[in-house]
């Protein structure tokens, strides 16, 4: 049977496959569909020092193979996630990664420091590309300076491995992704939802109060798969691919695009056990193609 | 709750945009209380992408039943199941109605929101005393009536807003003289948000314990997403699939 192993170096997953941040609540909530130890790890949904009620509704917009998402990350905050990550934790073994956030560079490093010094807590996801906090989707990850900036600042005052998020919706993503490397990211994610426009023609208004809103399901999957191709020929570092994976197949294709590991995101929210399922898949698939380890087909495409 | 393949057992067309799905699942039929509801995938595909959420109408395990209106793209191709199709089903979810007993009550329904309420009426009729107000925009929209009968009512008013059929008027027209012969302590509604404005504004002074079951956008349908939420009176948001779909009417902030 082929081996799932998914290593990134700082650690050694039992699978590739990580729930997405903001798709899989806080873990917990799937204890009712399956054992959280079937996964490579998973990550919280994202977390600001405050307690947050997000964004007026209506708050995700369905579209072709895919969904609009403006939930502005509603969350108890960081305190407030100690509890739950010590709840959690004590029903699996299964590694667990919290989507840090910020409103400024403050907020990020305070976000890290409450979280840096549990051990429940495995690694820290630097979302500095959620596009539904500020006006017009604006993030640190927009460019080169903001990215390299913030992820130095937070990496030298944590211990814990980072994996830093970015935002495809820039024009020069491997440049991005370098700078992160350079400031000290053991790993970058890719990709956090694209920036979309819905609209009621009725109304003749934006359907989202912030207008802009994320875009993400099957329909990204080869927007996703470009860019984790791209920034895995640009950085040294560990990639982990999003966008769209709803198959062990995709996870393959974006193992061969370069990645060590895979998030999935919408899957878990139209299908509590996807995730599982897409484990399953990706074994049987790497048996029946004669695939041993994920190494054997990383970044291994033939061009 | 749980993910699982069901298969449907018969699906028919009642009226108009109007079809009763039968579903088997032991699950479901025996877990589930009145105003849970399921979610259900209508493509099997990636297109349409979300599952729909339905309230269960009626258990006959292990069969559960949803009566729904084609109002979209997704209950259009929920109409096209035929027996023996297979359906991935998620349930049973959000809370329930509480359970009361020797109590007197009354449910409002309006349209298709009769779907919790005839679960409700058939498992409480029997420990409580019930009367029920149910309209709809014509009779066409106004279906079970006969089967509602069966159950033993205190006293049951019917309304179409065109008149046809049925009385003229809404579920508010005389529901204040209906509370009062009946001497009604506990309401459960489900029906439009309109209909929710004009009950508030008419019963929810009246001092007596009024439950509402609320529909909203829903993403998962578990609590996960956050999309399904609606704002509270203490004007924090809450999630109509978890922390719902059934609420005090005075935990919701309403418009008017
Ligand atoms: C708890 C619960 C229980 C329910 N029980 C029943 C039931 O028993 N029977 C029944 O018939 N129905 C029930 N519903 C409603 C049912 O879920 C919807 O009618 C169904 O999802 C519509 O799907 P559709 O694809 O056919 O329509 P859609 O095409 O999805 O939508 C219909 C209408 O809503 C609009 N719309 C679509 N998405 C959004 C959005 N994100 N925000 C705002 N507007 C949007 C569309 O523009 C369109 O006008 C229930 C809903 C909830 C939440
Ligand atoms: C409802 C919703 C909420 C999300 N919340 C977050 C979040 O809090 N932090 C974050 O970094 N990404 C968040 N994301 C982005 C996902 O983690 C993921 O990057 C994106 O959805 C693309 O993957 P997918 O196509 O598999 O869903 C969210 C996505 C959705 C759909
Ligand atoms: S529908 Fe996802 S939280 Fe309610």
């Amino acid at each position: 049977m082929a081996d799932l192993t998914a290593d990134l170096g700082f650690i050694k997953l039992k699978n590739p496959v990580i729930p997405a941040s903001g798709t899989f609540g806080y873990g917990g909530e799937f204890l009712q569909f399956f054992d959280l130890d079937l996964l490579g790890a998973f990550v919280m949904k994202g977390v600001y020092t405050d307690e947050r009620g997000g964004n007026e509704p209506p708050r995700i917009w369905e579209t072709p193979s895919g969904l609009l998402n403006s939930i502005g990350l509603a969350g108890p905050g960081a305190e407030g996630l100690k509890k739950i990550i010590k709840d959690v934790a004590s029903k699996t073994s299964t590694p667990i990664i919290v989507n840090v956030c910020g409103g400024t560079d403050e907020e990020y490093l305070e976000v890290a420091r409450v979280l840096d010094v549990m051990k429940e807590v495995a690694m820290l996801e630097l979302n500095i590309s959620c596009p539904n906090v500020r006006a017009g989707g604006s993030c640190p990850a927009q460019n080169s300076s903001d990215t390299k900036r913030v992820v130095k600042l937070v990496k030298e005052n944590t211990k814990k491995p980072l994996i830093v998020k970015l935002s495809p919706n820039v024009s020069n993503i491997s440049s991005i992704a370098c700078s992160a490397e350079e400031a000290g990211a053991d790993a970058i994610s890719v990709v956090n939802t694209f920036l979309g426009l819905a609209l009621d023609i009725e109304k003749r208004k934006p359907v989202f109060k912030n207008f802009f809103a994320g875009l993400s399901g099957p329909a990204i999957k080869p927007l996703a798969l470009k860019i984790v191709w791209e920034v895995a020929n640009a950085v040294s570092i560990p990639v982990i691919g999003i966008g769209g994976i709803m198959t062990g197949r995709d996870v393959l294709e974006f193992i061969l695009a370069g990645a060590s590991a895979v998030q999935t995101g919408t899957v878990n929210i139209v299908e509590p056990t996807g995730s599982v399922r897409i484990i399953n898949e990706t074994r049987e698939l790497m048996d029946k193609l004669k695939i041993n380890k994920l190494e054997e087909i990383r970044g291994c495409l033939e061009i | 709750m749980k993910e699982e393949e069901c298969r449907v057992a018969a699906n028919t067309n009642i009226q108009g945009r109007y079809y009763l799905m039968k579903i088997e699942s032991e699950y479901i039929s025996e877990k589930s209380d009145p105003g849970n509801f399921v979610m259900i995938a209508v493509s099997g595909s990636n297109d349409p992408l979300l599952k729909r959420p339905f309230g269960i109408f009626k258990i006959d395990s292990p069969y559960f039943y949803i009566y729904y209106e084609v109002v979209g793209r997704g209950s259009k191709l929920m109409a096209s199941k035929k027996e023996g199709d297979r359906v991935m089903v998620v349930g049973p979810l959000g809370n329930a109605f509480p359970k009361y007993e020797n109590e007197n009550m009354l449910f409002v329904g309006g349209g298709r929101g009769i779907a919790p309420l005839y679960f409700a009426i058939e498992k409480y009729s029997g420990s409580n005393n019930i009367s029920l107000i149910y309209g709809g925009r014509s009779k066409d929209d106004l279906l079970f009536t006969e089967e509602l009968k069966q159950f033993p009512l205190n006293e049951a008013a019917f309304y179409t807003d065109d008149g046809s059929g049925f009385k003229k008027g809404l579920v508010t027209t005389d529901i204040k003289e209906i509370i009062e012969r009946n001497g009604i302590n506990v309401t459960f509604s489900c029906g439009p948000d309109k209909m929710f404005e004009s009950l508030n504004e008419e019963i929810g002074s009246l001092g007596i314990r009024n439950f509402v079951s609320l529909e909203a956008f829903m993403g998962c349908g578990f609590g996960i997403c956050y999309s399904c939420v609606v704002k509270g009176s203490d004007g924090k948001y809450k999630k109509v699939c978890s922390d719902g779909p059934v609420f005090r009417m005075e935990e919701i902030k309403w418009q008017t």
